[in-house]
């Protein structure tokens, strides 16, 4: 019997969804146990904007960010890392190095750091000084990445993000807003646009537009609160009699995972139209006022594409440069903008330490979620390299040192994991991220960005 | 030793001083990554000509429009390792006079004060220290 095909959709009237993975999708002559082909690893780049608390000399001593010990011994419980302890056996902390590219290069640069350093991190290149339209950085990580093997997903990559990064013209000392607002770029000169309603993600992943509905049926459909599976009923009843019993249990599951972030955003979307006064009134109808929710919402939807394996790659941007929002839930009220520019004041920099620990303590839910879906012989978790961190080091001095930065995820065994690597003083970040490139399958890279050789991700 | 080499010697210790005296009289000229302690520390650039004892630059001052410096023009001496810098703020309704103090340290950094006035008073008065700025192939 044939085996059925990883480009397999569930089709109907207004939409169309991708497949989990399947038993019925491993070739009979494969056994299980057999190698499969080259691992299809999936790669998350999230950035925080203003980096760390543990980068200041004070958040340095008391190990706001990075462990004590270097090595495989190290304890996460004073930094604010310290939700990851799940984890850790996932965790390659890079500690200690530099993104000397988002520095000012020359007088008119400087004080700019804000405006030009979102442009850096995943390109690790001195973004161009102009407000025109001649912008000019490098090729984003994980462009280099979504080019080479993108192609093979229906969408090479995706850019996410969840403030508001869509301004227009300059963002202040002669940068555009641009280079504030986009981490992915698909040439030096062509950054991405980052889409931060989860409605768009939604219906971008599962096509909703694509299949003939017009922009009326689509309103109709909101309107309606209906779900997309209604219209997939005669596809998925089809499918599941050629199934397993596990293969039929496994649709069932993943078929209620889409119905349920479905059924969270038309919940929000609901929430915003019923005339309740906003926290953030600017935003788009499917953005929820909770951080928390917005992020939580992205995660399991990239989750679900990858899953589906309808991209491998995604972009998010958990933040924007000089964004006064508050964050609740932190258990913090004060504006990001303004904590983090502590003063080198002790009580101010473990107030920004708990606003760090908070953003680091969404991700265990998407870590979670990624280690208990199947991805052929493992689990999606060991089939990912998930990176976070920062371009910036002590927000309080804007300068570019001792960054914030780990990888989570295996790689598909390219990376041990369970280790904290400190870098030689003044070693660019450009290195860890050039071993990154090299362990996505990019191997013959030799250089990125600014980096001086590849630095060992598995050493120790 | 020969007259010639000891004559030869004394040549290039005195170009050897002249050199130095000469850098000396130079160290502060550059440009510089100016740190001012004011809640936070805030980034702008000092661009430094020193001509012996003569000190000239400008210094790009953050206005109320986010984002935005205007270019003070800056005179003023170098005495005993010491420096002192002052101008005008240009086109300001209240004219804002800026004064720079300090001198370097044994790290290459500058450090001192920066008080403003206008003619209604003292504007403030911040603490900076201010890194010379990488030179770039």
């Amino acid at each position: 019997m044939n085996a059925l095909s990883r480009r397999s959709v569930l089709k109907g009237f207004g939409a169309t969804v991708a497949l989990p993975f399947l038993e019925a999708m491993v070739p009979a002559r494969r056994s299980s146990g057999a190698p499969a082909d080259r691992k299809k690893i999936r790669l998350v780049c999230i950035e925080m904007v203003h980096g760390s608390a543990g980068s200041s000399a004070i958040g340095v001593k008391k190990n706001l960010w990075a462990p004590a010990a270097v090595g495989r011994d190290f304890d996460l419980s004073p930094t604010s890392l310290r939700s990851l302890q799940p984890f850790r056996d996932h965790l390659t902390i890079v500690s200690n190095t530099d993104v000397d590219p988002a520095n000012p290069f020359t007088a008119r640069e400087i004080g700019g750091d804000h405006v030009r350093s979102s442009a850096v991190f995943l390109t690790q290149a001195h973004p161009k000084q102009t407000q025109g339209g001649d912008v000019l950085a490098g090729v984003s990580l994980d462009q280099l990445y979504a080019q080479r093997f993108g192609q093979a997903t229906p969408i090479p990559s995706m850019q996410l993000c969840i403030e508001n990064v869509d301004q227009a013209g300059g963002c202040g000392y002669g940068y555009s807003c641009v280079y504030t607002d986009a981490i992915s770029w698909a040439a030096p000169n062509r950054p991405l646009p980052m889409i931060r309603d989860p409605r768009v993600v939604f219906d971008t992943l599962f096509s909703v537009v694509k299949v003939g509905t017009t922009q009326a049926e689509r309103a109709e459909r909101l309107s309606e609160d209906r779900s997309i599976l209604d219209w997939l009923l005669a596809s998925v009843t089809h499918l599941q009699k050629s199934l397993g019993a596990a293969d039929r249990a496994r649709l069932a599951d993943y078929l209620d995972q889409v119905r349920e972030i479905e059924r969270r955003i038309q919940v929000v979307e609901a929430r915003n139209r019923s005339g309740e006064v906003r926290d953030l009134p600017a935003s788009p109808i499917g953005v929820p006022d909770s951080f928390s929710e917005h992020v939580k919402l992205m995660f399991d939807l990239q989750a679900l594409a990858f899953a589906s394996d309808l991209t491998r790659v995604f972009a998010f941007k958990l933040g924007r440069d000089a964004s006064n929002r508050t964050y609740p839930d932190s258990g913090f009220n004060g504006s990001f903008h303004e904590t983090s520019h502590h003063g080198g004041r002790e009580d101010k920099i473990l107030n920004f330490a708990k606003l760090n620990a908070f953003h680091v303590g969404l991700l265990p839910h998407f870590l979670d979620t990624l280690k208990n879906t199947i991805d052929s012989d493992s689990t999606m978790l060991e089939n990912t390299v998930l990176i976070y961190g920062s371009p910036m080091g002590d927000s309080n001095l804007h300068n570019h040192k001792r960054v914030p930065f780990f990888i989570a995820g295996h790689a598909g065994g390219a990376l041990k994991g369970g280790r904290h690597l400190k870098a030689p003083n003044g070693m660019p970040l450009a290195n860890a991220m050039l071993s990154v490139l090299h362990s996505l399958g990019l191997e013959e890279l030799e250089q990125f960005g600014d980096s001086e050789a590849a630095f060992d991700l598995n050493a120790g | 030793m020969t007259r010639n080499t000891t004559t030869m010697l004394a040549v290039l210790a005195l170009t050897a001083g002249l050199s130095a005296q000469k850098k000396a009289d130079s160290g502060l000229s550059g440009t510089w990554n100016m740190g001012l302690e004011a809640g936070h520390v805030i980034p702008v650039a000092l661009v430094l000509k020193q001509d012996s004892d003569a000190l000239t630059g400008t210094i790009s001052m953050p206005t109320q429009r986010a984002g935005q410096t205007v270019d003070v023009p800056l005179k003023g001496t170098v005495s005993n390792g010491a420096f002192t810098l002052s101008g005008t703020v240009e086109g300001a309704k209240d004219p804002t006079t800026i004064e720079i103090k300090g001198k370097l340290n044994d790290e290459g950094i500058l450090e001192g004060r920066v008080a403003m006035s206008g003619t209604s008073g003292p504007h403030g008065d911040m603490a900076y220290t201010a890194e010379r700025l990488k030179e770039r192939k």
